[in-house]
C-alpha cells in the first residue's frame, strides 16, 4: 500500500506493527481485507490524536475546577481574573485542537502522496451518514440539558452558586466548541484510500470517531465537579437525573444503532 | 467510488471524466445527485484542482452535469432526456419498418447510412 515511510507516523510498518491493523479489521468484520502499512500508520496516528484530544478535555475540566476554586477564594466578592484566565485557556485549547487536526491532516496527506492509486467517494458521506440522526439528537439534547442546568444555577439567588454557574457555562461552551471543531474536521478532511477496502476502513474510522465525540465528557463531568453539593437540593437532583437519563440514552443508542462497519457498507453502496 | 491510477498512461483528468461519465450513464449516479466540490475531490484523489476542474468542465460541455452557482455540481437530466427521445424515435422507426415489411438487416443498414451521412438531424421535441 505505502511505498515509503510516512513522515510523522513513525518507522516503516513491520509484521508486528501490522498485527493491530489486522485485529482492527477483524473487529470490524473486514477479516478478509489485508492489513496494510497505510492502515497501520493511520490507526497509530488516530490513537495518538485521540489521546491528545482526551488530554485537551481533561485540561479543560481541571482548569474549570481550578477557576471555580479561585473564583470563590479570597475576601473579594467578585474576582474576574480566574474567569478571564479560563476563557483564555479555552481559546488556547481550541487552538491546540486545531493544530492537532492540522497534524492529522498533514500525516494523512503525506500518506496519500505515497499511493499510486487513489480512491474517493463520488457521493460525499455527510453528517447524517457519518454521525447519524440518533447520535446528533443525543448530542444536541446533552448540550441543551447541560445549558439548562447552567442557566438554572445562574438563576439561584446565592452569589456563590451563580459564580460557579458562570465557570460551568464557560467550560461547557469551550468543551462543545472543541467537539464541534473535531466533528467538522472529521467530516471535511480528505479521504486517504486506494481501493474499496481502504475506503471502507476510512468510513469506519470516521463513524467511530464521530460517535465517540458525542459521548459526553465535559457535559457530564463539569456540573458534578463544580456545582453538585453547593447548589440547592433540587438542582443536584436535576443534575443526577440528567446524568442517569444520559447514561440510559447512550446505552440504548449503542445497542440499537447499526455498527460502524454496517454504516460504512451502506455509505459505500451509495457512493 | 472513483479510482485514479497515477501509473496509468491515461491522464488523470481523462480517468476521472470517463469514470464519472460511465457512472452517470449507467445510473450509478442518479439524476440530481450532488457531486463533490472540485476542491474536495482534488484533495481526496490527490490531484490538482485544475485537473478535476477540467474533467468537470468537459462533463458539463457534454451535458452530463450542470453547475448551479455556489450550490455545486449536479448530475444533469439532459443526457437522460436525450436517451429517452432516442429510444422513442427508435420505437417509431421499428414500427415503420414492420409496417412496410423491411427486414431487420436492411433496417439497420438504413440507420447506419443515415448516421454516417449525417442525415440524422435532431428531431424537434
Amino acid at each position: 500500500m505505502t511505498r515509503e515511510p510516512l513522515p510523522d507516523a513513525g518507522p516503516p510498518a513491520r509484521a508486528a506493527d501490522l498485527r493491530p491493523a489486522g485485529e482492527w479489521l477483524a473487529q470490524h468484520n473486514l477479516a478478509g481485507a489485508r492489513p496494510t502499512p497505510l492502515l497501520a500508520s493511520r490507526l497509530a496516528v488516530r490513537r495518538r490524536a485521540r489521546i491528545a484530544a482526551a488530554v485537551i478535555l481533561t485540561v479543560l475540566i481541571l482548569a474549570s475546577a481550578l477557576a471555580a476554586v479561585s473564583a470563590l477564594g479570597g475576601s473579594q466578592p467578585h474576582r474576574p481574573l480566574p474567569l478571564l484566565a479560563l476563557t483564555a485557556l479555552v481559546a488556547g485549547l481550541l487552538l491546540a485542537q486545531s493544530l492537532l487536526d492540522w497534524w492529522v491532516r498533514r500525516v494523512d496527506q503525506r500518506a496519500g502522496a505515497t499511493l499510486s492509486r487513489r480512491a474517493a467517494h463520488l457521493i460525499q458521506p455527510g453528517w447524517q451518514a457519518v454521525l447519524g440522526r440518533p447520535y446528533a439528537v443525543f448530542a444536541a439534547a446533552t448540550f441543551a440539558g447541560a445549558m439548562v442546568l447552567a442557566g438554572s444555577a445562574l438563576a439561584v439567588p446565592d452569589p456563590t452558586v451563580r459564580r460557579l454557574a458562570v465557570v460551568l457555562l464557560i467550560g461547557l461552551l469551550g468543551g462543545t466548541a472543541i467537539s464541534a471543531m473535531q466533528l467538522r474536521h472529521l467530516l471535511r478532511r480528505p479521504v486517504v484510500a486506494e481501493d474499496e477496502e481502504s475506503l471502507t476502513a476510512d468510513v469506519i474510522m470516521r463513524v467511530e470517531d464521530a460517535r465517540e465525540l458525542t459521548t459526553p465528557s465535559v457535559q457530564w463531568t463539569l456540573p458534578m465537579v463544580l456545582l453538585f453539593g453547593t447548589a440547592p437540593g433540587w438542582w443536584s437532583a436535576a443534575a443526577v437525573a440528567y446524568l442517569l437519563l444520559g447514561v440510559g440514552a447512550i446505552i440504548v443508542l449503542q445497542a440499537r444503532t447499526p455498527s460502524s462497519a454496517t454504516v460504512a457498507r451502506q455509505v459505500m453502496r451509495v457512493g | 467510488m472513483i479510482v485514479i491510477d497515477a501509473a496509468s498512461p491515461v491522464p488523470p483528468f481523462e480517468q476521472l471524466r470517463a469514470q464519472l461519465a460511465r457512472q452517470i450513464q449507467d445510473r450509478t449516479l442518479a439524476v440530481g445527485a450532488r457531486l463533490p466540490t472540485i476542491r474536495h475531490l482534488a484533495a481526496d484523489l490527490g490531484l490538482a484542482v485544475n485537473t478535476v476542474g477540467r474533467a468537470y468542465r468537459e462533463l458539463e460541455e457534454a451535458g452530463l452535469i450542470e453547475t448551479r452557482g455556489r450550490a455545486g455540481s449536479f448530475v444533469s437530466s439532459a443526457g437522460e432526456e436525450g436517451r429517452e427521445r432516442a429510444r422513442r424515435a427508435a420505437a417509431d422507426y421499428a414500427a415503420v419498418i414492420a409496417s412496410v415489411g423491411i427486414d431487420t438487416t436492411e433496417a439497420i443498414r438504413i440507420v447506419q447510412a443515415a448516421l454516417t451521412s449525417g442525415a440524422a438531424t435532431p428531431a424537434s421535441s
